[in-house]
C-alpha cells in the first residue's frame, strides 16, 4: 500500500497536449476517483500512473519513490481495464494466475492463491471456464481477481463499468466499494459517471482539458463547486445558471434576475460587488424549495422521476429547476412560489471565467 | 530496462529486423541489380556472364524493336480488355452473391476453386477444353450446330490472344469477386432500408448506394487486376508459347524470353523494367487509395 | 401491386439464372477435368466422347506415374518447398507484423508502403538478378533457391494480412498482461499468439497455397532435381501432348491439395485476404 504522487505531470501526443500539468496527492488507503468527460485527460493520467505511456514531464511517484522509469509491474500497480480485458484463451484459474505463473511461482501455490482469491469473489464453481461462458458481473470479478492476486500497491480502474447495464453497474459499484473496504489498498478510479465518483470515492478530481480543476471530498465537489464546470458536471440534473445582478430594494440587498429578486445579506452583497457586478447564480434543485412564500413563477414542466419530481419555473428573465419528494403532479402554467432555503446554497460564479464568487 | 514504451518499441525493432533482412536481401540487391543490368550488354555464354555497360543503348534499342512494340501494344489491349470484363462480371457475381438466394456456402465454394487451382494446371486443362481436334468446346459447338468446321482456337493468330484472354478472365473473375464481396458486406444494411422506404427500387439502390459505397473497393480491385494482368505468364507460357506468328507474346513473356531463351540478359532486364515502371505507378496508385487506413494504423 | 409483383419475380428468375450460369461456367472446365482424367483415351478421342461405363478407368493416375517416374519427386519438392516457405514466412513474418501493428516502430507507415509495393512487383524484375547470383552461388536446381525466392512474394504478403489480424486484437489484453508483468515477448507468445491461432493458419493456407501453385520461378530456378509440380505437369503436358486423360490426372493431382485447403479454410481465406488487401 502506498501513497501516489503527481507533481506537474504532462503528456503530449506529437503536437496535441492531453495532460497539461496534473498534481494530485493520493493519500495511503484512499479511494480517489478520476472525474471528467471524454477527451479531458482521465485515462491517460491512468496510463501515465500505470506506466502504460511515459510521461513527457513531470514526477510520479508511488509509495515515494520516482517511479516515471519503471514499467508497471516494476511499479506495482494493478489494473482493471474497460471490457475487462480478459485473456480469452484462458480459463478464469489462468486468467488470475497469470501473473502469478509469469513470475514463476510453483503449480501447487498458485493454484491455492487462485483457489483462495475466487472463493473471496465467489468464482469458485466457474474457475474452469473462458471468459466467453461468463457473465458480465463474473467478468467483472474475474478482472477484480486478476488484480486482487498481485497484493498490490495501488489499484488502478478505467472506467471498468462503463459498457454494463444500469442495473448490474450499480451492484457492481457496491462491490468494488465493500472490496476497498476490505483491503484498504490506494485506489484509483476513472470514470465519466458522476454519481458513480460521488458513491465510490474518498476524494473526486475533477478533470478538465487536461488539468485538475477541482480536488475535494463528494460533498466538496457538489456543495462547494470551485467553477461553473465542476457545479455542472456533478449533480443531475445538470446545474443551470442565470445572468444576474446584485440590486438594493427597498434599502435591503438582493440578487436580481429578471423579474425574481434573490434576498442576500449585506456580507455576501458586498463580496459579490467587490468581484464585479455581473455574476451567475446556481442552485441545486433540492433547495429551491416550493411554497406560499417568496419569489412568483410558472409552472412550465414537471418530470416526475419516481423518488423525486422536477419542476421547472420560469418567471419573466430566468427559470430554476425544484425537486418535489414524491411523484408530484403540477399542471403546466400554474402560480406558485419558490425561495431557495438558505443563503449558502446560492452558489455565485463569475459569469466569465466561471469562478466561485462569495465563498467563505 | 527502461519504461514499457522504451522496451515495446526496442522489442518492436527486434521483431522486425529478420523480416526486413529477408526482404531487403531478396527484393532491394535484385532491384538495384535489375537496373544496373538493363544498362549492359549481358550475354550468357557457356555458364558464364560476360557483361559491358553500353549505357541507355537497351533501352533505344526497345524503342526500334518491332517485337517489344507488337508485345507493347497487345499487352495494353489484353490488359485494358481484362481488366474492364474481370471487374464487370466480378461485380455481377458478386451482386449475385449477396442477394439471398446467393448466401449458401456452396457458392463460396466454387468461387474459391478458380483462385485456388494451380495456373499451369489451369493452362494444361483449358489447352484440353480448347483442343482443335478432340476439345470438348469443339465438339459441343458441334453437337449445337453453332459450328460447322473446328476451331483452332490456339492457333489462329488473333483469336489465339482473345482465347487466352477468356480464360484469364475466367481465372481471375472469382478473386476480384471475393474482393467486392468483402467491400459490398461492408455497406451498411441500414442504408438499403432507408432507400427502400425512400421509394427506391433495385436499380436506384444499386446506383445511389451500393456504387457510391463500392468505389474504393472497385478503385482497388482495377489496379491490383491491372497489375496482374500485366504479369501473365504461365499461360501464355503453356497453351501458345507466344505463338503463333507472336500473336500472344506479351510484355512479361518476351522479357523471359529474351533472357532466358536468347540469353541476352541486359535486353530482357530493359523489358522488365518497362513492365516494372508501369506496374510501379500503378502500385502507387493503390497505396494511394489504401492511405486512410495506413494513416489509421500509424497514430 | 401486381406489377410489383411481376418485378420482383422477373428479379429472382434473373438473380437464379445469374447464379446457375455462375455456377455452370466455373465448374463446368474443372468437372471435365476430373472426368476426363478417369477416361481412356479411345473413349476421349472418339466423336462424340463415349462416356459409357466401359470407358471410365483409374489407369491415367497410375499411368501418369509411370510415364513420368519423377512426377512423386515434383510433388514431394513442392510439398518441401511450399511447408518451409509457409513456416518461415511465418515464423519471420508474425513477430514484424505485430511489431508493425501495435509496438510504435518510427517510420511504420514507410515501412508499410514498401512492403505493399512489393506485392506491386512484376517478378521478371527480380527474376533476372538473382537467376544470376544463384548461379554464382552455384543454387539453381535447388529447393533452398526457391524457398529464398517464395518468401520475397509470400513474406510480405503473411505480414500484411496478420497485421490486419493483430490490429483487431483489443489492445486492453496486451496492456492487462504488462500490468501483469508479461514482456513484450511473453505477451506475443502467451497472449498474441493463442488467441491469433486461426488468422495464423489461414495465412498459412494461403501462402501454402500461393508457394505451390508458383511455376514462374521455378521455371526459370529448377533444371532436374527441384522442379516442382507445376512445371512438371507443363513438362508433361509438352511432352505428351496427346495423352489426354493422363494430362488430366496430372493436373487433378496438382490442383487436388490445394483445392481441399482452400474449402477447408474458405471463410479464412476470404475474410483475412480480401477484406485486407482493401482495408490496409
Amino acid at each position: 500500500m502506498a501513497e501516489v504522487e503527481l507533481r506537474a505531470v504532462t503528456k503530449s501526443f506529437g503536437k496535441v497536449a492531453v495532460c497539461k500539468g496534473v498534481d494530485l496527492q493520493v493519500a495511503d488507503g484512499e479511494f480517489v476517483t478520476l472525474l471528467g468527460p471524454s477527451g479531458c485527460g482521465k485515462t491517460t493520467t491512468l496510463n501515465l500512473i500505470a506506466g502504460l505511456e511515459d510521461a513527457s514531464a513531470g514526477d510520479i511517484l508511488i509509495g515515494g519513490r520516482r517511479v516515471n522509469d519503471l514499467t508497471p509491474f516494476e511499479r506495482d500497480v494493478a489494473m482493471v481495464f474497460q471490457n475487462y480485458a480478459l485473456y480469452p484463451h484462458m480459463t478464469v484459474a489462468e486468467n488470475i494466475g497469470f501473473t502469478l505463473r509469469l513470475r514463476g511461482i510453483a503449480r501447487e501455490a498458485v493454484r491455492q492463491r487462485v483457489a483462495a482469491v475466487a472463493e473471496s469473489l465467489e468464482l469458485g464453481p466457474v474457475l474452469h471456464r473462458v471468459p466467453a461462458q461468463l457473465s458480465g458481473g463474473q467478468q467483472q470479478r474475474v478482472a477484480l481477481g486478476r488484480a486482487i492476486i498481485r497484493e498490490p500497491q495501488v489499484f488502478l480502474f478505467d472506467e471498468p463499468f462503463s459498457n454494463l447495464d444500469a442495473g448490474l453497474r450499480i451492484k457492481m459499484r457496491a462491490e468494488v466499494k465493500e472490496l476497498h473496504q476490505r483491503l484498504g489498498v490506494t485506489s484509483i478510479f476513472v470514470t465519466h459517471d458522476q454519481e458513480e465518483a460521488l458513491s465510490l470515492s474518498d476524494r473526486i478530481a475533477v478533470m478538465r482539458e487536461g488539468r485538475v480543476e477541482q480536488f475535494g471530498t463528494p460533498a466538496e465537489v457538489y456543495t462547494r463547486p470551485v467553477s461553473k464546470y465542476v457545479a455542472r458536471f456533478i449533480g443531475s440534473p445538470p446545474l443551470e445558471f442565470l445572468s444576474g445582478r446584485v440590486e438594493s430594494e427597498g434599502g435591503l440587498p438582493v440578487f436580481r434576475v429578471g423579474a425574481a429578486a434573490f434576498p442576500l445579506s449585506l456580507k455576501t452583497a458586498e463580496r459579490l460587488v467587490q468581484g464585479g457586478q455581473n455574476c451567475a447564480l446556481g442552485a441545486r434543485p433540492e433547495h429551491v424549495l416550493l411554497g406560499s412564500s417568496g419569489i412568483r413563477a410558472t409552472v412550465r414542466l414537471a418530470q416526475p422521476v419516481g423518488p423525486a419530481t422536477f419542476v421547472t419555473l420560469s418567471w419573466e428573465g430566468g427559470e430554476l429547476t425544484a425537486r418535489v419528494p414524491g411523484m408530484a403532479t403540477f399542471a403546466a402554467g400554474s402560480a406558485v412560489h419558490f425561495q431557495v432555503d438558505r443563503e449558502e446554497h446560492l452558489m455565485f460564479f463569475d459569469d466569465h471565467q466561471g469562478r466561485r464568487m462569495a465563498m467563505e | 530496462m527502461g519504461t514499457l514504451e522504451q522496451r515495446r518499441r526496442r522489442a518492436g525493432y527486434a521483431a522486425l529486423a529478420p523480416a526486413l533482412l529477408v526482404l531487403v536481401l531478396i527484393l532491394a540487391y535484385p532491384i538495384v541489380d535489375s537496373m544496373l543490368l538493363s544498362l549492359q550488354d549481358l550475354r550468357a555464354a557457356g555458364g558464364t556472364f560476360e557483361g559491358r555497360f553500353i549505357g541507355f543503348s537497351n533501352y533505344g534499342a526497345l524503342l526500334a524493336d518491332r517485337t517489344f512494340r507488337a508485345a507493347l501494344w497487345a499487352t495494353a489491349y489484353f490488359t485494358a480488355i481484362e481488366v474492364v470484363a474481370v471487374v464487370l462480371l466480378a461485380l455481377g457475381v458478386a451482386l449475385l452473391l449477396v442477394h439471398p438466394f446467393g448466401r449458401f456456402g456452396i457458392f463460396r465454394i466454387v468461387l474459391l476453386l478458380p483462385w485456388a487451382i494451380a495456373p499451369v494446371a489451369n493452362a494444361v486443362l483449358w489447352k484440353w477444353i480448347l483442343h482443335a481436334n478432340y476439345g470438348i468446346l469443339n465438339t459441343l459447338l458441334t453437337e449445337l450446330g453453332l459450328i460447322e468446321r473446328n476451331v483452332i482456337w490456339l492457333g489462329t493468330p488473333g483469336l489465339a490472344l482473345h482465347t487466352v484472354l477468356a480464360v484469364d478472365i475466367w481465372k481471375s473473375v472469382p478473386f476480384i469477386a471475393i474482393l467486392l464481396l468483402a467491400g459490398l458486406s461492408k455497406v451498411p444494411p441500414v442504408l438499403y432500408r432507408a432507400a427502400r422506404l425512400d421509394g427506391a427500387n433495385a436499380w436506384q439502390q444499386f446506383l445511389h448506394i451500393t456504387l457510391p459505397q463500392l468505389r474504393p473497393t472497385i478503385a482497388v480491385a482495377v489496379i491490383l487486376q491491372t497489375l496482374w494482368s500485366l504479369r501473365i505468364f504461365d499461360l501464355i507460357f503453356v497453351m501458345t508459347k507466344g505463338g503463333p506468328a507472336d500473336g500472344t507474346v506479351l510484355l512479361n513473356f518476351l522479357a523471359y524470353r529474351t533472357t532466358f531463351n536468347f540469353l541476352d540478359l541486359g535486353y530482357g532486364a530493359a523489358i522488365a523494367n518497362v513492365i516494372f515502371a508501369v506496374s510501379l505507378v500503378l502500385a502507387l496508385g493503390y497505396i494511394w487509395l489504401l492511405r486512410p487506413g495506413l494513416q489509421k494504423a500509424g497514430g | 401491386m401486381f406489377r410489383r409483383r411481376i418485378g420482383r419475380l422477373a428479379g429472382r428468375s434473373v438473380v437464379v439464372v445469374g447464379l446457375a450460369m455462375f455456377v455452370l461456367i466455373t465448374v463446368a472446365p474443372l468437372a471435365w477435368l476430373a472426368i476426363s482424367s478417369l477416361m481412356e483415351q479411345q473413349a476421349l478421342t472418339a466423336k462424340p466422347p463415349d462416356f459409357s461405363s466401359s470407358s471410365f478407368t483409374l489407369a491415367n493416375y497410375t499411368g501418369v506415374f509411370a510415364a513420368a517416374a519423377q512426377l512423386g519427386q515434383g510433388f514431394a519438392n513442392s510439398f518441401l518447398v511450399a511447408s518451409f516457405t509457409t513456416a518461415i514466412a511465418i515464423a519471420v513474418g508474425a513477430p514484424a507484423a505485430y511489431a508493425l501493428a501495435r509496438l510504435s516502430i518510427p517510420g511504420a507507415n514507410a515501412i508499410l508502403v514498401m512492403i505493399l509495393g512489393t506485392q506491386m512487383l512484376p517478378g521478371i524484375v527480380i527474376a533476372i538478378p538473382l537467376f544470376i547470383v544463384m548461379s554464382h552461388l552455384g543454387l539453381v536446381d535447388t529447393r533452398l533457391a526457391l524457398v529464398i525466392v517464395y518468401l520475397s512474394f509470400n513474406l510480405p504478403i503473411v505480414i500484411w494480412i496478420l497485421r490486419g489480424f493483430f490490429l483487431a486484437i483489443p489492445p486492453g489484453i496486451e496492456r492487462a498482461a504488462a500490468v501483469d508483468g508479461a514482456t513484450t515477448a511473453q505477451i506475443f507468445r502467451l497472449i498474441v499468439l493463442p488467441i491469433s491461432l486461426s488468422p495464423l493458419f489461414a495465412t498459412g493456407v494461403f501462402a501454402f497455397i500461393e508457394s505451390w501453385n508458383e511455376f514462374f520461378f521455378a521455371l526459370i530456378l529448377t533444371r532436374q532435381s527441384a522442379r516442382t509440380a507445376p512445371l512438371m505437369i507443363s513438362q508433361f503436358a509438352g511432352q505428351y501432348q496427346t495423352v489426354f486423360g493422363q494430362m488430366m490426372a496430372a493436373a487433378a493431382l496438382a490442383i487436388a491439395p490445394v483445392v481441399a485447403l482452400a474449402i477447408l479454410f474458405r471463410n479464412m481465406i476470404m475474410k483475412g485476404f480480401a477484406e485486407g488487401m482493401v482495408k490496409g
